[in-house]
């Protein structure tokens, strides 16, 4: 595959290139077409790193556009990068001009010619709701999602404790999982509620669930909320994935997407991967 | 026996504080009952949780002195909750034990020392000696590695559910404290460990854990090391807790744990 030296080669010498090709924007111009969600211009999916005039030797997603990810992308010849969450450690992107890790991201970025487009606000508003699919298809229960009502699944029964542990082995997940709940409780229905939960939706959805399987909530809300319900004789149950744990299977969902609608060049997802440990007691 | 309103313990809190009231917070204020009840005991906490109160109620208080919020959100706005099953009974629990609960969150964090640092500091075993100067809630430990500190809070606190990113074998030795959700921020250069409770994971004002896992990519030492909300800031209600007892003699106080609300695969409930 030549995708890799066509990465690298100097611009200048693309000018002109074959048929067929495709750059960065013309990639993101389909996706604002295709994606079914009115464009606000006030959204956070935008370049974030790289000219969006670079030719596409292929698409790589992911929930963070971590240096880990951009490294496998470059290492398959993928140079669009397109993230769920910020590239560069804060939603306003700032850039921070003498810090040694922006500077060396920002330099890893260049050097391989990687584009980084941001995917969030419209990617979540698709119906139906791809992280929540993402999240059914990664726990293996394709077969119990429900498109018309997304974020309310139901699986044959198991308990808390059997479900904590599906949870962590299908999603990889090596400290990041957080319960609370009685391990013996039944769960059948859940709310999957990836990426950042307010109360408000919390409050919402636990009355006609079994367990909230979420991303991160504020600790003062939710995590509370839930543990004042099981207390007060609630047969309730919350998980607690990790943000960027919770939103990588939306971002395979959007691979699988993207390969319907841009054929012209390989895309694929490869997973962030949990950032937490724990300490072995 | 003279008797003991819960509106003169919290005049005397004010004039104890050593910082003038904000009467603009929205924080501090009763969140239940008022200042006629009589106080029989006073038991502070970190969430005003329903266990947190039916034990406290259980030891013989009625005042519960929150740091965090009761009907769960920071403005404890009760119109978002009010037809919830679990906000009718705690209600009816605390009005049925003749319970009021007033929050002391801001005026806690404007006192000096701020007692909730010296109360995390104090259960990590992060002595004054290593503070690099005094409250800066900075200090340079002897050379360690990430993966030992992280053992080692977690041992000192006994916490299930901490959570850390970057790499364990980081030798690090400055570590900066945060409590709560006031997480600071893993970038700067005189900083190898932030330990801290709580703080959104990204899209925010700083994202430090992938912050941290770039830096763990690129080999500089940096560590981020999540107690927990409850773990980090309860610890400096027993601090509170030590000094209400100075200034209301009449009745007792104590602290009565909220304790941690999780618990990790692995290690059951």
């Amino acid at each position: 595959m030549t995708a890799t030296g066509i990465a690298i080669a100097p611009r200048a010498l693309m000018a002109g290139d074959t048929a067929g090709a495709i750059n960065a924007q013309e990639v993101i111009d389909r996706i604002r077409k295709s994606v079914g969600v009115d464009w606000k211009p006030e959204a956070v999916d935008k370049f974030k790193a790289g000219d969006p005039q670079t030719r596409v030797t292929g698409i790589v997603t992911s929930s963070l556009a971590s240096l880990e990810v951009l490294e496998a992308a470059a290492k398959i010849g993928a140079n669009l990068i397109i993230t769920c969450e910020p590239t560069f450690f804060s939603k306003a992107e700032t850039p921070l001009a003498s810090d040694p890790v922006f500077q060396s991201k920002a330099e890893f970025i260049r050097k391989h010619n990687l584009v980084v487009w941001r995917f969030s606000d419209h990617w979540r508003l698709r119906s139906p709701d791809p992280f929540a699919q993402g999240l059914a298809q990664q726990l293996g229960w394709v077969k119990f999602f429900d498109p018309q009502n997304p974020t309310l699944i139901t699986i044959p029964g198991m308990t808390l404790a059997a479900l904590t542990t599906h949870v962590g082995k299908s999603m990889k997940i090596r400290g990041g999982l957080r319960v609370i709940g009685d391990p013996k409780l039944q769960v059948r229905k859940i709310a999957l509620l990836p990426g950042s939960t307010p109360i408000q939706v919390s409050i919402k959805s636990l009355p006609g669930a079994d367990a909230i399987l979420a991303g991160e909530v504020r600790e003062w809300e939710t995590v509370e909320y839930v543990r004042d319900t099981v207390d007060l004789g609630g047969k309730k149950a919350l998980l607690l994935t990790g943000r960027v744990v919770s939103e990588d299977p939306g971002m395979a969902i959007c691979a699988q997407w993207l390969n319907s609608i841009v054929p012209e060049v390989p895309c694929k997802w490869i997973t962030t991967g949990d950032p937490y440990w724990r300490p072995v007691a | 026996m003279s008797v003991l309103t819960a509106g003169e313990v919290i005049a005397r809190v004010k004039a104890n504080l050593g910082v003038a009231w904000r009467d603009t917070t929205y924080r501090d204020t009763f969140k239940f009952g008022g200042p006629d009840t009589v106080v029989r005991g006073i038991a502070t906490t970190m969430f005003c949780s329903y266990d947190a109160i039916r034990r406290a109620v259980e030891a013989g208080c009625n005042l519960m002195i929150p740091h965090e919020d009761t009907y769960w959100s920071d403005r404890d706005d009760v119109s978002m909750v009010s037809g919830d099953p679990a906000y009718k009974l705690k209600v009816d629990f605390m009005r049925e034990h003749d319970v009021a609960v007033f929050r002391i969150h801001d005026h806690m964090h404007a006192q000096r020392p701020d007692f909730l640092y010296v109360g995390c500091a104090r259960a990590l075993g992060l002595e004054s000696r290593y503070e690099t100067a005094p409250q800066s809630h900075h200090f340079t430990l002897p050379p360690t590695t990430l993966g030992e500190l992280a053992t080692t809070f977690q041992k000192r606190l006994g916490a299930k559910a901490l959570r850390v990113v970057g790499d364990p074998k980081a030798k690090v030795s400055r570590v900066q404290l945060g409590v709560g959700y006031a997480t600071p921020n893993i970038s700067s250069p005189d900083v190898d460990v932030v330990v801290s409770g709580e703080q959104q994971e990204n899209d925010g004002a700083f994202d430090s854990p992938a912050y941290v896992l770039d830096a763990a990519k690129l080999g500089i030492p940096k560590g981020w090391i999540m107690l927990g909300h409850t773990v980090s800031e309860e610890q400096g209600m027993l601090e509170m807790a030590d000094w209400m007892k100075k200034f209301t003699p009449e009745v007792p106080v104590q602290l009565v744990r909220t304790g941690e609300p999780f618990w990790a695969p692995g290690e059951g409930k």
